[in-house]
């Protein structure tokens, strides 16, 4: 578990760094990009994991979000790991840009030949936590989780199968119901079969039905441009009706002429942090 | 009876009345008057021969006496009096006294005269004693050669005085031997002293050199030798050192007292001369007031004097006139007589017979008739004058209250002293100039009014011994008029000035249903109880603690409005009462209130609800039953919402943050957030640039929720229908945040920079209620959204 740093850079009196490791759950050299604010210096600080949406890479997030400010504000270490096992020279893996190789999907492969690899649900949920709390000056009591897209799916979904171990949970322009999806049934097909039941398990509109009743806070922003809402691959409406009818709080915001990108992502990352370091600073 | 028959003589010689009695008869009298007559004349007028001579000389000799002895007289008049027999003491001494001032026309300048004459008798006392018993002499002198008739007492006197003038020079001649002994006693005293000094000198020159102890018994330093050997072989001995410093500490023992005693002399000597200040001035105080009692009772007994001498005159007229009368009738009488006589002798001369008895019978007729007459020879009226009682009961009270105290000055009123009174009570202070002897005070008062008929509001008046008085049961915040009388025997002084007092006022009422507060300071108003308005107001709170309770912790003073924004700490407890001031001083405390600067405390402005909207008893809790005519006939205030079914509520005008919550019903419909005072009434909540509201809608969907400010919202999807929503005005931050606050979800913020301080509102768009809550703490969940 010997982690190498590939950088590091000074930034709002904290550092963003990017770490390589050798992942045992992906079976893979993995990087992560992990910012940590001035307070880790002092003191243990919660972690904020981030799960960036198709084709990402961890420099994605670190370098267009503009993160750093609030997360240096409110003490939050930041971590943003890779969206996909790289160079497992899997068969197909980059043959397109919305399966395989940058394209995840946050679950754990049942399929051959996906299934030695892609287990980045595992990934997430245990092996990284673990490493992290290992290497920095984390409460592991104190974990939120947000994403992007196919990240922001990743994050509900994590957040919906695992109640209580994380405080809060928020995205952008999440796909919140990927069995209904061009993507989602790609990708869910790809690693899981085609047995669409086995589907349920990672598709966030399923899992809120089944949530059982504790308490979490969801802040979803959508740009009301998102050519990606317009087709049909995120389909947030399915996710609020199960919410509503569950009464899972969730605030989702239509912001208006917003598309997909991380300029979307920037100009609301902040009201994130906040809505997250009000939980885990709490 | 004797002495005062020769007063009366006294006053005649320098009073014209007895010429003017006299004069009238007599010029009748010579005219008619026959030769022989002239014997009862003179006896009748004999007296008039004197009037006439003797206001040339002994009268005024007299006068001329008097005014060179009078002071004498009046200073010896004790004496005199001693030298009286008892009876007699009253009548002496008014005697003198009228003797005094009374015997000459321009008495004015006598009286003059006397004021200066004391004074320097005050000043010369003891020549004036010393000379005393010789004008005493000249006094008596000139009365005796003044009255023709001495009588017994003043022999008496006479006989007395030289004796007691040589008593007193005796005195006097033992006094200035006195004084020499004490003279040649201090002499002694002096030489003695320096003699001792000499004394106790030499034997320290003498023994210095040797001497090394200190023997205490005689009390000299000695030679140790003379302890082991010499005659203070047995004596107790100190070393000298030793000796020395107690002996200067004794020394310096003395000094101290001495120096006390110095200074306690000079406080006695500065003393002193007040005390001669003090004296002067009462002297000057008595001395007018011996004056014009001395004044008084010499006009009453002058006036006495004129009406009883007019009287004797009067009678003596009379009697004279009766006398005179008699006296005509005798001459006729013997007129008569005469001419008889003549005729009845030359009867007897007649030869002839025959006519001798014709005329014989005639004539014995005419005699036995002028003989049956009878002759009256009684006096028609006796040469006494009846006894008239002179009666003193007069100038006997005016001479008593001479020496009683006079008549005290108008005391001096105080003006009202700060902090003297109460809601219903007044304490007056006066003083008086002088040193009066004053027995009470009447102390008299009454309510001022603006009205013209002041006049007849009721004057209360009230006997104080004191020179204060604590009137009580009056009304607050009134002014009352004052003014003071001083009283003694002698009588009542002139009322002082009149002094404007007025009552504290009545304690304020603290407006309980408009206290609005939040952490760090709450606002307060009240309303005075009194028509008058007041100075000032004074709001004292004090901080409830678990230990302490209700000490005064803070006093905010000089408010000059009915209202007041108190700055406080968060979450404490605080009791706070206001006082109304003015000159008199303070009310009362008001009826206390509690605020407890938990969270934010507000209240709903009534004057904006809208006719269709009911505020329930709590307070807090708002209605709307039908919405049926949204726009009736229902009364509007000018103030109200007159479209939207809304309120405002009065939120403390403060910076900083507030909070507060609003439960509401899923199925309502409303209007919840903050607008200026003056948004407009005949808009929607959230329509306009004044206000700022998160809206509940019901669509056959689902709850839809905007977020209004100038009629925009952003599009925001809320899964959980908030029941209790959390409002949070920050203004240092620019931020209107909502949230539900049952699961502390953060809803929606806006981000505003208030131009002015807002207020909650409140409108309901479906029939229904909503609960407000306020005095809530801020929760910690609200500080990120």
């Amino acid at each position: 578990m010997a982690l190498k740093q590939v950088s590091s850079n000074k930034c709002f009196e904290g550092f963003q760094k990017v770490f390589e490791h050798d992942s045992a759950e992906l079976k893979c050299k993995m990087k992560f990009g992990i910012y940590l604010p001035p307070k880790a210096e002092t003191g243990k600080c919660p972690v904020l994991y981030w799960l960036s949406g198709l084709t990402c890479t961890e420099q994605n997030f670190i370098t267009k979000a503009g993160f750093h400010q609030a997360a240096a504000e409110h003490g939050l270490i930041v971590v943003a790991p890779d969206t996909s096992p790289r160079g497992c020279n899997v068969e197909g893996e980059d043959e397109s840009w919305d399966f395989g190789t940058g394209a995840g999907f946050y679950v754990d492969a049942t399929e051959d030949p996906w299934k030695t690899n892609y287990r980045m649900y595992s990934y997430i949920k245990d092996e990284l936590p673990k490493l992290i709390n290992a290497n920095f000056p984390t409460d592991p009591e104190r974990m939120s989780i947000f994403g992007h897209s196919m990240g922001g799916h990743g994050a509900l979904i994590l957040a919906l199968k695992n109640p209580g171990k994380y405080k809060s949970v928020s995205a952008f322009a999440p796909i919140c119901n990927p069995m209904q999806c061009q993507w989602g049934k790609k990708a869910l097909g790809g690693y899981l079969g085609s047995d669409a039941s086995k589907w349920e398990a990672y598709d966030a509109t399923q899992l809120v039905k089944s949530y059982p009743d504790s308490h979490l806070d969801i802040l979803i922003d959508q740009g009301k441009d998102d050519q990606f809402l317009s087709a049909g691959q995120l389909l947030p409406d399915n996710f609020i009706a199960a919410c509503t009818e569950r009464k899972i709080p969730v605030v989702f915001r239509l912001q208006q002429g917003y598309d997909h990108s991380y300029f979307f992502i920037a100009t609301f990352i902040n009201d994130h942090i906040k809505h997250h370091a009000k939980y885990l600073n709490a | 009876m004797s002495s005062r028959s020769g007063r009366a003589r006294e006053y005649e010689t320098s009073d014209q009345l007895p010429g003017r009695s006299a004069s009238p008869p007599a010029p009748e009298f010579s005219e008619t008057e026959a030769e022989g007559l002239i014997f009862y004349h003179m006896d009748l007028y004999g007296s008039k021969e004197r009037f006439d001579i003797f206001p040339e000389e002994p009268s005024g000799q007299v006068d001329r006496s008097l005014g060179d002895t009078r002071r004498e007289s009046t200073l010896n008049s004790e004496k005199f009096q001693c030298s009286q027999e008892a009876g007699y003491d009253l009548e002496k001494e008014v005697a003198e006294l009228a003797r005094m001032y009374g015997l000459d026309e321009d008495r004015e300048k006598e009286l003059e005269l006397l004021g200066g004459h004391l004074e320097t008798v005050e000043s010369k006392w003891p020549p004036a004693h010393a000379e005393k018993a010789g004008s005493q002499g000249s006094v008596h002198n000139a009365s005796k050669s003044s009255s023709p008739v001495k009588d017994q007492s003043q022999t008496t006197k006479q006989q007395g005085l030289p004796s007691e003038a040589s008593q007193d020079g005796d005195q006097s001649k033992a006094r200035v031997e006195d004084e020499a002994e004490s003279h040649t006693w201090s002499r002694e005293g002096l030489s003695s002293g320096g003699m001792s000094d000499e004394w106790s000198s030499q034997p320290v020159s003498e023994e210095e050199e040797a001497a090394d102890v200190f023997c205490c018994t005689c009390k000299m330093p000695i030679r140790a030798f003379d302890k082991l050997f010499g005659e203070h072989k047995d004596h107790e001995v100190a070393q000298l050192p030793s000796a020395v410093e107690s002996e200067k500490e004794e020394i310096h023992k003395n000094m101290c007292k001495l120096e006390e005693q110095i200074a306690q002399m000079e406080n006695f000597a500065s003393h002193l001369e007040e005390i001669f200040i003090t004296v002067e001035e009462n002297f000057g105080r008595q001395e007018q007031n011996f004056e014009a009692h001395y004044n008084d009772a010499v006009q009453v007994l002058a006036q006495k004097y004129e009406e009883q001498l007019e009287a004797l005159g009067e009678e003596k007229r009379q009697k004279l006139e009766a006398l005179y009368g008699q006296l005509v009738s005798c001459g006729e009488h013997l007129d008569t007589c005469k001419e008889l006589t003549d005729a009845t002798q030359e009867l007897f001369l007649e030869n002839n017979k025959a006519s001798f008895m014709k005329a014989a019978v005639t004539m014995v007729d005419r005699l036995e008739e002028f003989l049956k007459k009878e002759v009256h020879l009684e006096l028609s009226t006796l040469p006494d004058f009846e006894e008239r009682v002179i009666d003193f009961s007069e100038v006997e009270q005016l001479m008593n209250s001479i020496n009683t105290i006079p008549a005290p000055c108008a005391p001096v009123i105080n003006p009202q002293a700060p902090n003297t009174a109460t809601g219903t009570s007044l304490r007056v202070c006066w003083g008086l100039f002088s040193d009066d002897t004053v027995e009470c005070y009447q102390l008299c008062y009454k309510p001022v009014s603006t009205e013209r008929h002041s006049d007849e509001q009721a004057e209360h008046t009230l006997k104080v011994k004191e020179t204060y008085c604590t009137i009580t049961n009056l009304l607050p915040n009134t002014q009352y008029e004052f003014w003071v009388s001083a009283v003694n025997v002698s009588g009542i002084s002139p009322p002082s000035e009149r002094a404007v007092y007025v009552t504290a006022p009545s304690p304020p009422t603290i407006k309980t249903k408009k206290i609005r507060s939040c952490e760090n300071a709450a606002l307060v108003c009240w309303e005075s109880r009194d028509i008058n308005p007041v100075d000032s107001y004074t709001v004292e709170l004090s901080k409830l603690t678990d230990e302490e309770n209700g000490e005064i912790t803070e006093s905010i003073v000089g408010i000059p409005n009915c209202e007041v924004l108190i700055h406080l700490q968060p979450t404490q407890s605080y009791r706070i009462c206001v006082r109304a001031l003015n000159l008199g001083g303070s009310s009362e405390r008001s009826e206390p209130v509690l605020i407890h600067t938990t969270g934010t405390y507000f209240c709903l402005n009534e004057d904006t609800a809208h006719p269709l909207l009911a505020i329930l008893d709590d307070g807090f809790t708002i209605a709307c039953d039908e919405l049926e005519n949204p726009e009736c006939d229902l009364p509007v205030y000018d103030n109200s919402f007159t479209r939207c079914i809304g309120i405002l509520g009065s939120l403390i005008p403060f910076p900083g943050k507030h909070y507060w919550e609003v439960e509401v019903e899923e199925d309502t419909e409303y209007r919840i957030g903050v607008a200026f005072e003056n948004t407009p009434r005949h808009g929607y909540l959230g329509a306009n640039n004044s206000s700022w509201c998160m809206r509940h809608i019901i669509t056959p969907s689902r709850h839809k929720y905007e977020f209004l400010h100038s009629g925009m919202t952003p599009d925001i999807r809320i899964t959980v229908p908030p029941k209790r929503i959390g409002i949070l005005l920050d203004y240092k931050n620019c931020k209107l945040s909502f949230f539900n606050a049952d699961i502390a979800q953060h809803l929606y913020t806006f981000s505003s920079q208030f131009q002015h301080y807002v207020h909650p509102c409140f409108a309901l768009e479906t029939p229904g209620i909503l609960r407000i809550h306020t005095g809530i703490a801020t929760p910690p969940w609200t500080a990120l959204p």
